[in-house]
């Protein structure tokens, strides 16, 4: 579970496909925000988005997560299709196999952090003593020691970011969703993060699919591709770094 | 004026679910409104009741003599007043004795009754005339004869005739059936404007105590409305407050905001107990229905209302505001909350303590006065409680429901409080009631006078526990919605992690029924306790009932109101884009 690793020495054209949305199209009246995307996620792999605001990146998370359903196109996750799957089993699937990191607002204020990790892992059926317990062993490698009992409202951004990081994580998800999960901080504390986001998914074996509007951010990850008016248009430059 | 237009900019820009926040508290006020209006005038109502029967009771002359020499100096009477029992109706026969054909006569009449004649209510005409015959020497009159005036009549059935005799007349002066069973002589009296009738003061000192038990919960609830509007908008205020915003400006533009949805809810509220009024007129107490005036309170009152509520609910706001003001991150920034302070406790022992002897042979207006501090201090206790059982809960929780609903209690036991303080204080009225409803029956009992009496104190149970239950049901209805609303952002996002409908719907249930169960319990008991002090001690079966009946009520109510509000919660959640607004 130690978090500073050399994550970009993986090979990034190894490890299977985890997660692949096939011709995925999605409008909200007359706005098309997915026009045909092909995309998928192989284990391990850390995927940015980028792209102009509106051009459709939280649409493609948020049908690739099984939040949304597509209008037209595929969403499989190892092999079961996520996109024809009833809201109660989507539901499930977020639980136990996605883990996600918003820009911000995902904790509960009423909860200690602690118990904030712990929560998936009780809502998992863990007993909450074994819940916790498991949830405090996030807290050292990544730089929240001491934080344990604190509420969101008396964490930094930046912690804050983290303890919802080791929440996404806590699950041992197969793909965490990030969708600009450093918007709301500053960047030295944002790369921090994110610096943190990226190690801990390659730790655990994980995929990351994170949107975000900073190129050096992006550059952290393994691939980056933009989306323009509800396309990929191009794997982009940081993708042949 | 530029904050209030920025205001008013700020309420209609808020988008649907502002809106609907907004008229979540117009419903709520106009309730409130309209049930003031109505616990108003019902003391409005009995009070003309006994002014209007007062002259059945009138000033004895000076000194009554006996027989030999009757004619007092200032006797401009002699008045004998009985009662008798037609089928379940009471008619009550005035007879008089003109001594000064001078006197000013009752209200109801133009002048007193030559000897012989006889004066008819309206409604004992009717009888009279359905039944064909004569009630003792009450013959039906003949059409055209005079009637005795409303002015004169506790309620438009009574059954009332007014009867002339000489003064000499042995049908006069010899004693009959009095208002309590016992034979009352004939009375010279000095005229026919006096205070009211026993029975009349006790129909007035009842309908103080149910106003009591009405206006506390509807303070309460209408403070949670307050809150309700101010909750929804601190977000924003907040971020106003970032962006530099005075506290003055900030404080000025919400409560400007609460005061006019209060303020129109306030006008609701009257237009809907005018709407509702020929309903309640209908509402029987003391033998009868109620003339369409009594619950007319007058222009003043109503005034009063749609001043005050705003008023009340601009200070209910300002008070919810302190933690927005305090800091411009007041509410960006959530900390572990500051303990209640046990001072609630030691003042709501203290109150209830003093309660029995406080109230010891005192006038009603005291009794009422105590009445509403021991209920005010339920609802101080009521957040103390909260976060005690908050706690207890949060350390025994096993599910993840039971602990998302302890952590909520004790992060903002106020707010939990607020929920469920509606049904808890209702449980005060029917632990009270419950103590003294009356285990007889009307019909076990001799004296018709006592008999009424006891009928109209189940009537007035039944209409104090309804009035609460709407109140309170509404309020746990309403502060359900408004607590979706507030939290929209957490539910949204732990859905979009996963978190079942159902878990979040169970952690809702139980942050009000645990609640519910304890402090209800509560003020039931504190009550019955209250109720001691006038009572043995032992509720009847009937009060039994009351109580069962509000237990299951009361659970039912917060259950329903929490399923209502199911619908928003779904629709919340399953916004897919989370957005702060
Ligand atoms: N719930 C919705 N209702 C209507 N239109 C929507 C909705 N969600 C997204 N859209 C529209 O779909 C398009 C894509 O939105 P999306 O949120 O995916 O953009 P984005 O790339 O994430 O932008 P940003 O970088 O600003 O977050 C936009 O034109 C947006 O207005
Ligand atoms: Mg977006």
């Amino acid at each position: 579970m130690r978090a500073a690793g050399p994550w970009n020495t993986h090979d990034k054209t190894q490890g299977s496909v985890v997660l692949e949305g096939r011709a995925l199209e999605k409008r909200f009246g007359s706005t098309v925000a997915l026009a045909g995307v092909e995309q998928a996620v192989r284990q391990g792999e850390a995927l940015a988005v980028m792209g102009p605001s509106g051009s459709g990146k939280s649409t493609l998370l948020h049908c690739l997560a099984g939040i949304m359903k597509p209008d037209a196109g595929e969403v499989h996750l190892l092999g079961r299709r996520v996109d024809t799957m009833g809201e109660r089993e989507r539901s499930a699937l977020r639980r136990t196999r996605f883990g996600f990191v918003f820009q911000f607002g995902q904790l509960l204020p009423e909860l200690p952090a602690e118990e904030n990790v712990a929560l998936p892992l009780m809502l998992g059926g863990v007993p909450r003593g074994q819940a916790v317990r498991q949830a405090r062993g996030w807290f050292a490698p990544l730089g929240l020691t001491g934080m344990e009992g604190r509420r969101p409202g008396e964490l930094s951004g930046g912690q804050a970011q983290r303890v919802a990081i080791a929440r996404a994580l806590v699950t041992r998800p197969a793909v965490v969703f990030a969708d600009e999960p450093t918007g709301a901080l500053d960047q030295t504390t944002g790369h921090e993060v994110m610096n943190l986001l990226v190690s801990a998914i390659k730790e655990n074996g994980a995929a990351l699919v994170v949107v975000t509007h900073d190129r050096q951010v992006a550059d952290w990850c393994d691939r980056v591709v933009e989306v323009r008016d509800g396309r990929i248009v191009t794997p982009a430059a940081g993708a042949a770094r | 004026m530029n904050s209030i237009r920025l205001s008013w900019r700020l309420l209609r820009g808020g988008g649907r679910k502002g809106l609907l926040g907004a008229g979540l508290t117009l419903a709520a006020v106009a309730v409130s409104s309209m049930l003031l209006v109505f616990a108003v005038t019902v003391n409005f109502a009995f009070d003309g009741r006994a002014d209007r029967s007062a002259w059945r009771n009138p000033p004895p002359a000076a000194k009554v003599t006996g027989k030999k020499s009757p004619h007092k100096k200032d006797a401009v009477a002699v008045q004998a007043v009985h009662y008798q029992a037609v089928g379940d109706r009471m008619l009550t026969v005035v007879r008089l004795a003109a001594l000064d054909e001078r006197a000013t006569p009752p209200p109801g009449l133009d002048r007193l009754p030559a000897p012989g004649q006889v004066v008819l209510s309206p409604a004992l005409a009717e009888v009279l005339s359905g039944l064909g015959g004569a009630i003792g020497d009450l013959r039906p009159q003949p059409e055209g004869s005079v009637r005795l005036g409303d002015e004169a009549l506790i309620h438009p059935g009574e059954l009332v005739a007014v009867v002339g005799h000489t003064p000499d007349d042995p049908e006069l002066l010899k004693p009959r059936k009095g208002a309590h069973g016992k034979d009352v002589p004939a009375t010279w009296i000095k005229g026919f404007a006096n205070e009211p009738t026993n029975d009349a003061i006790a129909y007035q000192a009842l309908a103080l105590i149910a106003t009591v038990l009405i206006v506390v919960p509807l303070l309460v609830f209408g403070g949670a409305a307050a809150r309700l509007t101010v909750a929804r908008r601190d977000q924003r205020l907040a971020a106003l407050r970032l962006v530099g915003a005075t506290p003055g400006q900030v404080v000025l533009m919400t409560v400007a905001e609460a005061m006019v949805v209060a303020f129109a809810g306030a006008v609701l509220g009257v237009v809907l107990y005018g709407a509702a009024a020929p309903a309640l007129s209908r509402i029987e107490i003391g033998g009868g229905p109620w003339f369409a005036g009594d619950l007319w309170p007058g222009p003043l009152p109503l005034l009063a209302v749609v001043l005050a509520v705003p008023l009340l609910v601009g200070v209910s706001a300002v008070a919810g505001l302190r933690r927005v003001v305090v800091s411009p991150l007041g509410v960006a920034k959530r900390e572990t909350p500051p303990g209640m302070r046990a001072v609630r406790v030691v003042v709501f022992l203290a109150v209830v303590a003093a309660f029995p002897v406080r109230t010891a042979g005192v006038g009603v207006g005291v009794v009422a006065v105590m009445l509403g501090l021991v209920f005010l201090c339920v609802n101080l206790v009521g957040p103390w409680v909260v976060a005690l059982i908050g706690r207890v809960t949060t350390r025994m929780a096993r599910t993840p429901a039971r602990l998302l609903a302890g952590r909520r209690l004790t992060d903002d036991p106020r707010s939990a409080w607020r929920t469920v303080s509606g049904v808890a204080m209702t449980g005060f009225v029917a632990g009270f009631i419950g103590l003294l409803t009356p285990g007889i029956t009307s019909g076990e009992v001799e004296d018709p006078g006592v008999a009424m009496l006891i009928q109209d104190l189940k009537t007035g149970t039944i209409v104090v526990l309804t009035v609460s239950f709407l109140v309170a049901i509404a309020s746990a209805g309403i502060t359900a919605a408004s607590s979706i609303l507030d939290r929209r952002q957490t539910y949204a996002l732990l859905r979009l992690a996963g978190t079942p409908l159902e878990v979040l719907d169970r952690a809702r249930r139980a942050e009000t029924l645990i609640p519910l169960t304890v402090m209800g319990g509560g003020s039931i008991a504190t009550g019955a306790f209250t109720a001691m002090s006038f009572t043995g001690g032992v509720p009847s079966a009937d009060g039994l009932i009351v109580l069962g009946v509000s237990v299951a009520a009361g659970f039912a109510g917060v259950v329903a109101a929490g399923a209502l509000s199911r619908p928003l919660l779904r629709s919340v959640t399953t916004e897919p884009v989370p957005r702060p607004d």
